[in-house]
């Protein structure tokens, strides 16, 4: 633990950290731009010079390129070092286009940031500027290669964390050019990730092109409902609608990044078929009156076909609030069935996980990231988890084996990532005794289940990428109030009166049903089919809670209010002439809710809140922190 | 889930793979499999068997020697050596450095130019012609100056252009 003095400030620093973030770590920010905490230094930019007064090196440094040692005196506002960095900066600006007004990182952009930093206000030079000839790189990412400044932030994230082989640098000085050697859509599963790691605006996202600056965002800590890995992201909204999705980082679960399935999927949460007012056979109404004819026909469905009669269904993208409120929605309508909505496959798997999964044998992304072996077990990561196989290239990065084990763990997944793999038939098979930190990943779509008493025993770490992005817990809740799965629950031809709530339920097991309830944000076939609808609040429109893979439950919180887009309004209707509380299409409420309200007009007694027993630690979790482990608290022998 | 191809895709990037023997190419990488940092070796090897560094034979390079396709393209962009276009038989150069500028460099380039319809830096379709501007040949004394292989040709004048020209015409392809 090296002690050094920075600008007058002793700073005991990590051992082997940089001086550059020894200065971070009390409060002192260098400039810097080839410096990123997740890829380390390249000495590329010459920004973030200091000057150090006494130690062990004297003179100009750059900060990011010397290790901090014990006895320096390190000085970042000297005049030489001052001067160094304005002249340097002056020198990557060169070139510059200074486009900020029509550039969409304007307002978020680390250079407009570092230059003001470093003291460079008036141009110069008056001399032409190298211009290049940008590249059309897909319908996700926009290229603007007059803005760089050649701190080769991009490449190394593409080409040595990402493993991708279709992106690099070419030319040589006053040349050198990022970009794919001719124009076509980046193949690198994490390509978004440019758009956060650039420093200007060399890579933006076209989704969100043009629409919105930094201080006009809607944004909040949220976590991503594309798989069960639970990445932490904030979403950005405008005018009540989703714009884009960036990388939020949370060092316990997906470090900096996001992969582009996560960050450039449709936005269904902006879709204009979503149910936006409750229904009743087809006709608008409140959604008090809404609820009392559902309670109501669930009553007459009740006496007509007898007890057993009614289901209710939940699904694996319900946040765990209405997870944990579901059972009692079911109990205050005398429901015989209760079912999550998993399929007889993934409910064998997700029960088989978390009766093996404890505290000490589940593994976190970090655990892939620092493991000595890996072995995916029936899984296309792609799919499943993308992230995870980002972790898995940095462990093989680091000299770990990759192992593909089951005939549905294809090749192609880690080519993706440019990693090589041995392919193996049985888990058996691979080796995991003889390495020290071994991880194995195992898929729930085509798994074994009676594979979880081998992995229990072989003393790997295991992560179980559960479906959806609260499988885990609903997993957990399935075990604790005996749920059902779907096919089990609908296809007898029992049922006869339906609650989905957030579930996708395929149409055919809806067609023998006569009457279904759909309580949903996204227009599911539950919906088309249903006679009484009432729509919820999505993610974004509402604080919720989704347990990870890993069982860490994580809070995400409400970007937006929910509502019509402004772009979608009428403009007849513009301006409003009646003035109104809640935007148009804003009388919303999450599931949750919806169900304490259905559950008091069932005339049952009413939980203070979606969590209690042994469920309200979850109430007091920070959105911006690392979230709770809640996993083993099933396994049979504890 | 490797992103699906760009939908628009220019007339260029639809255009069909170039066609090329590869024998050459894999003997050139066969002779320097086992040297380490053999890619600037094979490199250079492949430029002298085809002229030029053809599209498939990067492709061929980066699968056996196991380097990213970007990172040759990486190499063959900073090297000026490199070039990644067919090039004509005879490559003419003429000087434009400050001698031959005021002896009337941009005059015979020009002449070039229009004689053989191509400009600096490329090549006629029949792939006879390269053309070059340079920036010094070494015989200042000779200005202005014009070379075609290895053959120099000081003093030049419009009227020499036409007669250059005329004569690399007659010589045969191979």
């Amino acid at each position: 633990m090296p002690k050094l003095i920075i600008d007058d400030i002793a700073v005991e620093a990590a051992e082997g950290v940089s001086v550059l973030e020894a200065a971070k770590s009390v409060g002192i920010t260098i400039p810097h731009f080839c410096w990123h905490p997740a890829l380390g230094r390249a000495g590329a930019c010459r920004v973030c010079a200091v000057k150090l007064l006494d130690g062990p090196v004297k003179g100009i440094q750059m900060s990011c390129m010397l290790p901090a040692q014990e006895g320096m005196v390190v000085s970042t506002t000297d005049p030489e070092a001052v001067a160094l960095r304005r002249q340097v900066i002056e020198w990557l600006m060169i070139n510059h286009p200074h486009d900020c007004p029509v550039c969409d990182e304007g307002g978020e952009c680390q250079l407009q940031d570092f230059t003001i930093a470093c003291g460079h206000g008036t141009r110069r030079f008056v001399g032409p500027k190298r211009t290049h000839v940008n590249q059309e790189l897909g319908p996700y990412i926009s290229h603007e290669m007059n803005r760089c400044i050649q701190c080769y932030r991009c490449v190394r994230f593409y080409q040595e964390y990402a493993g991708g082989s279709d992106f690099g640098v070419m030319g040589s000085a006053g040349k050198v050019y990022y970009g794919r050697f001719e124009s076509g859509q980046l193949e690198s599963p994490f390509s978004g990730n440019l758009v956060d790691i650039c420093p200007t605006g060399v890579f933006t996202d076209k989704t969100a092109r043009f629409r919105a600056r930094y201080w006009d965002y809607d944004m909040a800590p949220s976590v991503c409902p594309g798989c069960s890995v639970g990445c932490n992201i904030t979403p950005v909204a405008r005018y009540r609608e989703l714009l884009k999705i960036v990388a939020r980082r949370n060092d316990m679960v997906n470090g900096w990044f996001i992969c582009d399935r996560g960050r450039f999927a449709p936005k269904g949460v902006n879709a204009p078929s979503r149910p936006r007012t409750s229904l009743v056979d087809g006709v608008k109404t409140g959604r008090e009156e809404a609820m009392d004819a559902l309670l109501r026909r669930l009553g007459e469905v009740a006496e007509l076909y007898g007890e057993g009669s009614i289901a209710v269904v939940g699904s694996t993208r319900l946040s765990q609030e209405g997870a944990t409120l579901l059972p009692l929605l079911a109990e205050s309508i005398s429901a015989g069935a209760l079912s999550y909505g998993l399929s007889a496959a993934e409910s064998r798997a997700s029960s088989g996980a978390i009766s093996m999964l404890t505290l000490e044998n589940g593994a976190s992304i970090a655990d892939v990231e620092n493991a000595d072996c890996i072995a995916i077990y029936e899984s296309d990561l792609r799919e499943e988890g993308p992230m995870l196989l980002l972790a898995v290239r940095q462990a093989w990065r680091r000299g770990a084996p990759v192992l593909l084990v089951g005939e549905n763990s294809p090749l192609e997944q880690v080519r993706g990532v440019g990693i090589e793999a041995v392919q193996l038939h049985y888990m058996e098979e691979a080796p995991l005794a003889i390495f020290e930190r071994p991880v194995v990943i195992a898929g729930m779509r085509h798994g074994d289940p009676r594979v979880m008493a081998v992995l229990d025993r072989s003393g790997a770490r295991v992560a179980c990428l559960f479906p959806g992005p609260n499988g885990h817990g609903a997993a957990l809740l399935c075990a604790e109030h005996g749920g059902i799965p779907l096919e089990e629950a609908l296809a007898k031809g029992k049922v006869k009166g339906l609650v989905a709530v957030e579930a996708d339920i395929p149409a055919e097991l809806l067609a023998g049903v006569p009457f279904v309830a759909s309580l949903d944000w996204r227009e599911t076939a539950a919906v088309q089919a249903a006679s009484v609808v009432i729509p919820t609040a999505a993610w974004v429109e509402c604080d919720g809670t989704y347990v990870n893979f890993e069982g860490r439950a994580q809070r995400f919180s409400r970007v937006m209010k929910p509502g019509l887009p402004i772009k979608e309004l009428d403009p007849a209707c513009h301006p409003p002439r009646i003035h109104q509380g809640d935007p148009p299409g804003g009388d919303i409420l999450p599931s949750w809710q919806v169900m304490i309200e259905m559950i008091r007009l069932a005339g049952e007694k009413v939980p203070d809140g979606p969590f209690s027993g042994s469920w309200a630690n979850l109430t007091s979790l920070d959105p911006e922190g690392e979230g709770e482990v809640i996993r083993g608290r099933c396994r049979r022998d504890s | 889930m490797s992103n699906a191809p760009a939908e628009n895709a220019t007339a260029e990037e639809n255009a069909p793979e170039e066609v090329i023997d590869l024998a050459a190419a894999n003997q050139v990488i066969d002779q320097y499999l086992t040297l380490p940092g053999n890619l600037m070796p094979v490199l250079q090897g492949i430029q002298e068997e085809y002229g030029y560094v053809p599209k498939p034979a990067i492709n061929l390079v980066a699968e056996r020697l196991n380097v990213y396709p970007s990172q040759i393209y990486g190499v063959l962009t900073f090297y000026a050596q490199f070039h990644l276009k067919p090039r004509g038989r005879f490559i003419i150069r003429v000087c434009v450095g400050t001698a031959c500028h005021v002896q009337g460099a941009p005059r015979i380039v020009d002449t070039f130019f229009e004689k053989l319809g191509i400009g600096h830096a490329e090549t006629t379709p029949d792939l006879r012609y390269t053309f070059e501007k340079v920036a010094c040949l070494g015989a200042c004394g000779m200005a202005p100056l014009a070379m075609v292989n290895d053959d120099t040709f000081g003093k030049m004048t419009v009227q020499k252009v036409d007669e250059i020209v005329a004569e690399y015409n007659q010589r045969p392809m191979k």
